[in-house]
């Protein structure tokens, strides 16, 4: 069991490695093979870990060492493993998708001339994310969490002659360095009153509500940047300057899903901090709600993607905030299924313009590409939550759960509702514009090689019964898995009639949405309503960049300018080279005592000894 | 008995080679093999020591002493802490990559500078090993006679006025050390790091801790870096900033702190205050520089503010972070001035402005420089981020808004160096970069390599160094808590 987890971890690593080591001994599609197994490898062991905790009995999960990693005065960390039901699930998860994902780029960027690098990066990726989900201590976590971090931003400027990707994927990476300084400073906070970063620690027996709450708030707001969550978002969009199956792995599926892992791993602390919880809840409606307003006055498929996926990530974290924990990452599963999908066909059409993004120039590409589009719609209604399609299952017992908890969950719950009728606007306003009736033709002959096929089939195919293996309250089988792990709080186990009314209510406002995008997209019989001031607001994504570059980037490089030419050049390097001039002007002067004259130097000689007794005589 | 028993070998055989270098005619091609040779068996040795260090016993090995100056107590004293082996390993490595570097790019007057490169070799050894402090100071003044002449000769165009600079700063803190420790060492009776008692006395603390906070150096005793790591031929820089500088970080955790713990903890907050000014400040000025050596010295600086505040912390995770992160960045800064070295090589330059693209058709450039970079800036995982770690919960300890400091240092941190990564590597090609300039040769993957292995080997394992920094020798007389 705690073998596979170990070759879970380190298979993609040791790609990675090989095919920066082989360099150009080893062809492009050798490379890229090496990564694809590499995964897929991965995935074999964490299958194998599953079944092993299977037979144990998945109880509590165990821990394996390899070695200390980290040891000072009374802390000791070490390069742990945790094999539990909640990082097995996540393993499989992120090797399973992470494979497939793998595989299509075999045929994405096949001709692409820097393919090896490209593979080298995605293995790396891999890895960090594993290394995230199995990582036994919180330290371990955060380790993954920065190398995820890094990944992503050598995967987003993979294109680096473009000054674009380069600028998104700094931006990425300064976000996330963000939220890894946040968490590591709540980790000093738990150092200092626990000396320990294992998972099991009882916080409330050590801690003050205080510092609890601190720890919680440092935690939430490396989330928040990982996860792109208001108001450390503004990088996600950015990031799809990246390869489309970047967008996939990194930036839908997997890493970005990494913020309601680490509720749902530290839900204990979470729980004495039950206030910083909710704020988790209420940030995820938030988002939802914005990112889905935002969402449908974009005009780039993958960003229009891109808030999507923030938007349900909001779901998530509205999920796990209020303490269903299970049914957060259920949504997470299902979500990589169906967002992977979405992204995989999107980059089908595109791979079939040759780069082409703008929905408005895409339009008619369904027609050269008939399985494409009947992929693209699977996906398309996973993500509105349209029974039987996967979504269904996992969006509307997280809105249950948000309307049995307390007043507020009620107010989150109608936002999740209004989240639904959104989701179906923009989702389908995105899917009836490009795959509507037009001229686009794709430039070549059929859909893509099978390398690219067969991934979106799979996906395709559970982004339909992916969601069947849980249907609350009848059949439950995630949430008792994950039971032993992150137990669902009582606050947020709704009734029938509450899941009744839920799903009732979220399926009929998403076929409303579905319904208005129809008339205004595709039979065009109602004209978009134009509200200038509030679409320029939604295309501007509401000023966060602009904000942020006021607040804090321009007085920081305004204030380090000032410092360079007010202070460090006149002062520090100015009046020191005058203190080295001076010197030099002394000892232009000094030299001249050096006359080589005899009689001189016994006038020297002379005068010292006379001043040296006087000095004597006088002191004595 | 072995060759690694004597730590005194680790010393005298670089400099008697020097002298050897001096004294014999040799050709270019002898003078500068022998001289690689010589710092490669140092490795060697070094290697052999760390083998066979007994870090359970944590006490003093490998040591050697002889009476010197008996009517004042001074003694010929050299062995090795736990933390002193760390320190030594840094100095022989990257004086062999930095002698290297010196041999592959062909230094002109050959003799003269594989000479005092290797009399460098030794005398830096020789601070890390002493346990006399006339001694150490002997080794401290030796250490800066070579460096005076290396950036003056073979430096750039602004060489002088970066070397008479050096030479005041280094100067007025070393007359200082030495008035303070003359008196201290009257005072007390002895000059022995061993015997030695601890002194309350502040003023001697002050004189110690000036010559210290130069060398580092602390905000605002920088004046003299940003010229004489840009002016200095680059492997020069590499072991100004790499290892030079730590000499004033070991003389605060071997001197300062473990004999006047009064003092020390008097002034905890000034130095720690000076730390954290060093750090915002450099990180901020690095952010602005255009060069690439200007972001390298500038968060070299930062660093040093950094490694100050740990130490000054007063607390186990602090020291332990400090002696990781000294050695961590030692490597990290070492292969970025080698690096920028090999970029002025192809381009003539290092301003941002005329560089960019070199990594296509570059692999090797680009992937040193980038797992170099990502290092310096301490992404989680890897041993600079172990050391800042540490060294931040460390000062936790004394009061959060170190921590905050620190935590937000990093954020910079990754905005100057993702700009030296993309400036010199990614978007359209530089004005300076031809198309055939070329990849890393294997004569600077050689050097270059061992060095970004070491930091990938201490990022899989941190706990080797923290775990066995035997600080404890100086925490016990420091009186620090936990």
């Amino acid at each position: 069991m705690t073998a596979g987890a170990w070759l879970c971890l380190f298979s993609p690593l040791a790609g990675a490695l090989a095919i920066t080591l082989a360099g150009t001994r080893i062809s492009r599609t050798a490379a890229a093979w090496i990564s694809t197994l590499s995964v897929f490898v991965a995935f074999g062991g964490a299958v194998w870990s599953f079944f092993g905790l299977r037979s144990h009995g998945s109880e509590h999960g165990s821990l394996t060492t390899a070695w200390t990693w980290l040891e000072s005065g009374g802390l000791k960390i070490g390069l742990t493993l945790l094999v539990d039901p909640l990082s097995t699930m996540m393993m499989l998860i992120v090797s399973g998708v992470g494979g497939l994902i793998v595989l299509y780029s075999v045929g994405y960027m096949h001709d692409d001339p820097e393919e090896r690098r490209y593979f080298a990066y995605m293995s790396l990726f891999v890895f960090s994310m594993l290394l995230l989900v199995e990582g036994g201590n919180l330290l371990l976590l955060l380790v993954g969490w920065g190398l995820v971090g890094l990944s992503s931003y050598l995967l987003i400027g993979f294109w680096h002659e473009r000054p674009t990707a380069v600028a998104a994927a700094k931006k990425a990476f300064v976000m996330n360095a963000l939220g890894d300084a946040t968490m590591a400073l709540a980790f000093f906070v738990l150092i200092a009153h626990t000396n320990s970063l294992s998972f099991g620690t009882n916080f409330h027996v050590h801690m003050s509500s205080t510092a609890t709450n601190l720890v919680a708030l440092g935690l939430l707001g490396g989330a928040a940047a990982k996860s792109a969550q208001i108001p450390l978002h503004t990088w996600l969009p950015d990031a799809m300057e990246g390869p489309t199956p970047v967008s996939a792995l990194i930036h839908a599926a997997t890493m970005v899903t990494a913020g309601v892992y680490l509720i749902a791993r530290t839900h204990p602390l979470f729980e004495q901090a039950r206030t910083v919880e909710l704020v988790a809840a209420g940030m995820g409606a938030l988002t939802l709600l914005v990112a889905g307003l935002v969402a449908l006055v974009q005009v780039d498929i993958k960003r229009v993607i891109a808030y999507s996926t923030m938007s349900q990530i909001g779901y998530m974290f509205l999920g796990a905030g209020v303490g269903a924990y299970a049914n957060g990452m259920f949504h997470l599963m299902t979500h990589a299924f169906f967002k992977a999908l979405l992204f995989m066909a999107a980059g089908v059409a595109i791979h079939a313009l040759s780069g082409e993004q703008d929905i408005r120039k895409m339009r008619g590409i369904g027609q050269s590409l008939p399985w494409t589009k009947w992929a693209f719609l699977i996906g398309s209604l996973a993500l509105v939550g349209i029974p039987p399609f996967s979504g269904f299952f996992s969006k509307d017992s997280i809105i249950a759960a948000a309307l049995h908890a307390h007043w507020y969950g009620v107010i989150l719950g109608i936002v999740g509702l209004v989240g639904a009728f959104l989701t179906g606007l923009y989702t389908f306003r995105l899917y009836f514009i490009v795959f509507g009736p037009g001229e686009a033709r794709a430039e070549h002959d059929g859909e893509g090689p099978w390398t690219m096929l067969l991934p979106v089939g799979v996906l395709s195919l559970l982004a339909i019964v992916g969601g069947w293996i849980q249907f609350a309250p009848f059949w439950t089988p995630v949430t008792h898995w994950l039971e032993p792990a992150a137990r669902t709080l009582v606050v947020a186990e709704p009734t029938n009639t509450q899941e009744a009314i839920a799903s009732i209510l979220a399926v009929a406002l998403g076929l409303a949405g579905i319904a208005v995008a129809y008339l205004m997209y595709a039979k065009r019989s109602v004209s978009v309503p134009t509200r200038p001031k509030l679409q320029r607001a939604l295309e501007h994504k509401l000023y966060f960049d602009e904000a942020y570059d006021a607040l804090f980037f321009r007085p920081a490089a305004g204030l380090a300018r000032l410092l360079r030419d007010e202070w460090e050049t006149p002062i520090f390097i100015g009046e020191t080279t005058k203190i080295g001039d001076d010197a030099l002007w002394v000892a232009r002067g000094v030299r001249r005592i050096q006359t080589g004259l005899l009689r001189t130097y016994v006038l020297f000689l002379g005068t010292g000894m006379a001043v040296l007794a006087i000095v004597l005589l006088v002191v004595k | 008995m072995t060759v690694g028993d004597f730590t005194s070998l680790l010393i005298w055989l670089p400099i008697g080679a020097a002298i050897v270098i001096w004294i014999l005619p040799l050709s270019r091609y002898a003078t500068g093999s022998l001289a690689v040779l010589v710092s490669l068996a140092e490795v060697g040795i070094w290697i052999e020591q760390a083998a066979r260090f007994d870090f359970s016993h944590g006490g003093l090995q490998f040591s050697q002493k002889a009476t010197w100056i008996n009517d004042l107590h001074v003694s010929y004293h050299v062995g090795e802490f736990p933390f002193s082996l760390w320190f030594v390993g840094l100095t022989v490595i990257c004086m062999a990559a930095c002698t290297a570097y010196g041999f592959w790019v062909g230094r002109d007057r050959p003799r003269a500078y594989f000479g005092l490169m290797l009399f460098l070799t030794g005398a830096i050894v020789g601070v890390f090993v002493a346990q006399d402090l006339l001694l150490f100071y002997a080794f401290f003044e030796a250490m800066l006679i070579p460096l005076y002449i290396l950036v003056g000769v073979w430096g750039g165009p602004g060489r002088l006025g970066a070397t008479v600079k050096f030479v005041i700063y280094t100067m007025a803190g070393s007359l200082l050390m030495l008035a303070a420790l003359i008196a201290y060492g009257v005072h007390v009776g002895t000059f022995d790091m061993l015997s030695g008692p601890v002194s309350s006395n502040r003023w001697i603390f002050l004189g110690f801790m000036l010559a210290f906070a130069i060398k580092s150096p602390l905000f605002p005793f920088h004046g003299w870096l940003p010229d004489a790591y840009r002016q200095a031929p680059p492997e020069v820089s590499a072991v100004l900033s790499g290892v030079v500088a730590k000499a004033g970080l070991y003389g605060m955790l071997r001197i300062a702190i473990p004999f006047f713990p009064d003092p020390a903890s008097y002034y905890r907050t000034a130095v720690m205050a000076l730390g954290a000014l060093a750090l915002v400040y450099g990180s901020l000025l690095a952010f602005r520089a255009s060069d690439m050596r200007g972001v390298v010295a500038y968060s070299s600086f930062a660093q040093s503010g950094l490694i100050a505040i740990g130490l000054f912390s007063g607390t186990t995770l602090g020291f332990d972070g400090a002696v990781l992160q000294i050695v961590a960045h030692g490597f990290v800064s070492t292969a970025l001035f080698l690096i920028a070295g090999t970029v002025e090589r192809r381009t003539t330059t290092d301003q941002f402005a005329l560089l960019g693209g070199m990594a296509r058709g570059r692999p090797a450039l680009a992937t040193l420089l980038l797992t170099t970079g990502v290092i310096s800036l301490a992404v989680p995982g890897s041993a600079a981020f172990a050391g800042e770690f540490l060294i931040l919960a460390g000062a936790y300890h004394r009061a959060w808004w170190w921590a905050a400091i620190g935590a937000g240092a990093i954020v910079l941190a990754a905005m100057y160096m993702l700009r030296v990564i993309s400036a010199v590597l990614h978007e359209a090609r530089g004005s300076t970069v031809a198309d055939e300039a070329l990849d890393l040769r294997p004569g600077e993957l050689a050097l270059i390599v061992p060095l970004v292995a070491t930091l990938l080997v201490l990022s899989a394992w941190p706990a080797g160094i923290t775990h066995h920094t035997g600080t404890a020798i100086v925490q016990t007389s420091a009186n620090v808590t936990p």
